[in-house]
């Protein structure tokens, strides 16, 4: 018996492996999904997503979210942090990447169809992802505390403050007072490293766990 | 791929039930694929971010505003519309308008979308005016990132 053998074996005698894996590991990819390539989309966003949680965490030990040290401390990543400029770059454009892959995602089951009876609900999950992961983009534009993200963010947050009723609440709840400073970058930085990735992670797992159940459509 | 190798030989060949789906199994097969796609996908993320690396301006500062000032390029479409949208209907005043159609109405219409429609088939050929909607929601988004780039 080799070693592979037995550490399989040490763990098919506590959590029957012979009984679990082969659903997962036999399950069959449909062959239209394997010879067109559009149905990488959705794939690549979630690839985006994980480069993004770990390049968000070496980010976020260097980041400083206050309105005099943030810049100092985004400078210092991109200057002196071995690889920091690497690291924040492909955050950079990840983020970017991610938010094409899923609209793009987006536009190929709207024009598929794939949104049909029984996957109306994966539907309203998965534009709520997209909400997310605008969201998502739209918190951390800030948190470089340059004149671009900071001027943009004015824009962003007006904008929203102006839809009607619920507008300046959400005004409000961004900003955390009358005008951008340091209760906004600290928001603005919960909303990024701590609201948005555990409701993200929590859709995820309910769009993977329809799919997994209702099968990836087949039409067209 | 050697780790996927090593893997394959521990499950051992067993005689599998008729499957529902046509297709090569998710594993090791898809799998592999899968890798050498996101292989790619993380090369080309690496490739773009050393040639063109994040951008970092001037401080923020509060009492210098720079022109132009660009969101980010997703939001353009609802900056575009706000200048776009110069009409009051009746009491309602154009720029609640043209904050609200973009991303009050619009997300709110994609939510909808399965509900409304209704036409089971997913043919091309069968939900003609699905698809010429989608196609006019898509180039109105363009229109409109567009002109926000332009009449800025």
């Amino acid at each position: 018996m080799t070693l592979n053998e037995k550490i399989y074996k040490w763990f098919d005698e506590r959590f029957k492996l012979s009984e679990l894996l082969p659903p997962i590991v036999k399950h069959p990819a449909p062959d239209n999904v394997i010879s067109n390539p559009l149905y990488c989309l959705g794939g690549t966003a979630f690839l985006c997503f994980l480069i993004l949680v770990i390049t968000g965490i070496f980010l976020a030990m260097y980041y400083k979210p206050t309105p005099l040290e943030a810049y100092n401390s985004v400078e210092h990543i991109m200057t002196v942090v071995p690889m920091g400029s690497l690291v924040r770059s492909v955050h950079h454009w990840a983020a970017n990447a991610m938010i094409a892959a899923v609209m793009l995602h987006m536009m190929r089951i709207y024009f598929m169809g794939a949104y049909k009876k029984p996957r109306e609900l994966n539907w309203v999950v998965g534009v709520s992802l997209l909400l997310i992961t605008t969201t998502f983009g739209f918190s951390g534009y800030l948190l470089p505390w340059d004149q671009l993200s900071f001027w943009a963010t004015k824009i962003g947050t007006g904008i929203a403050g102006s839809i009607p009723i619920i507008g300046g609440y959400i005004s409000l709840i961004l900003v955390g007072g009358n005008d951008i400073g340091a209760e906004t970058i600290t928001r603005f930085f919960t909303i990024h490293v701590m609201i948005l990735p555990i409701t993200i992670a929590v859709f995820l797992i309910l769009h993977f766990a329809m799919v997994r159940i209702q099968g990836i459509s087949g039409r067209l | 791929m050697s780790l996927i190798e090593i893997e394959k030989k521990e499950v051992p060949e067993k005689p599998v039930e008729p499957l529902r789906v046509r297709g090569i199994p998710f594993f090791p097969h898809f799998l592999l694929r899968e890798v050498v796609v996101m292989c790619l996908i993380a090369g080309s993320l690496i490739m773009l971010a050393s040639i063109y690396p994040a951008p970092l301006l001037k401080p923020a500062d509060p009492f210098d505003t720079p022109t132009p000032i660009y969101p980010e390029w997703y939001f353009l479409y609802v900056f575009g519309f706000l200048k776009f949208w110069t009409w009051d209907i009746g009491p309602i005043p154009a720029k609640i308008i043209g904050v609200s159609l973009p991303m009050v109405l619009w997300y709110g219409l994609l939510f909808l979308v399965p509900f409304i429609d209704r036409n089971p088939s997913s043919e091309f050929k069968k939900r003609k005016i699905a698809v010429a909607l989608g196609v006019i929601a898509l180039a109105g988004i363009l229109y409109f990132t567009y002109f926000s780039i332009v009449h800025h």
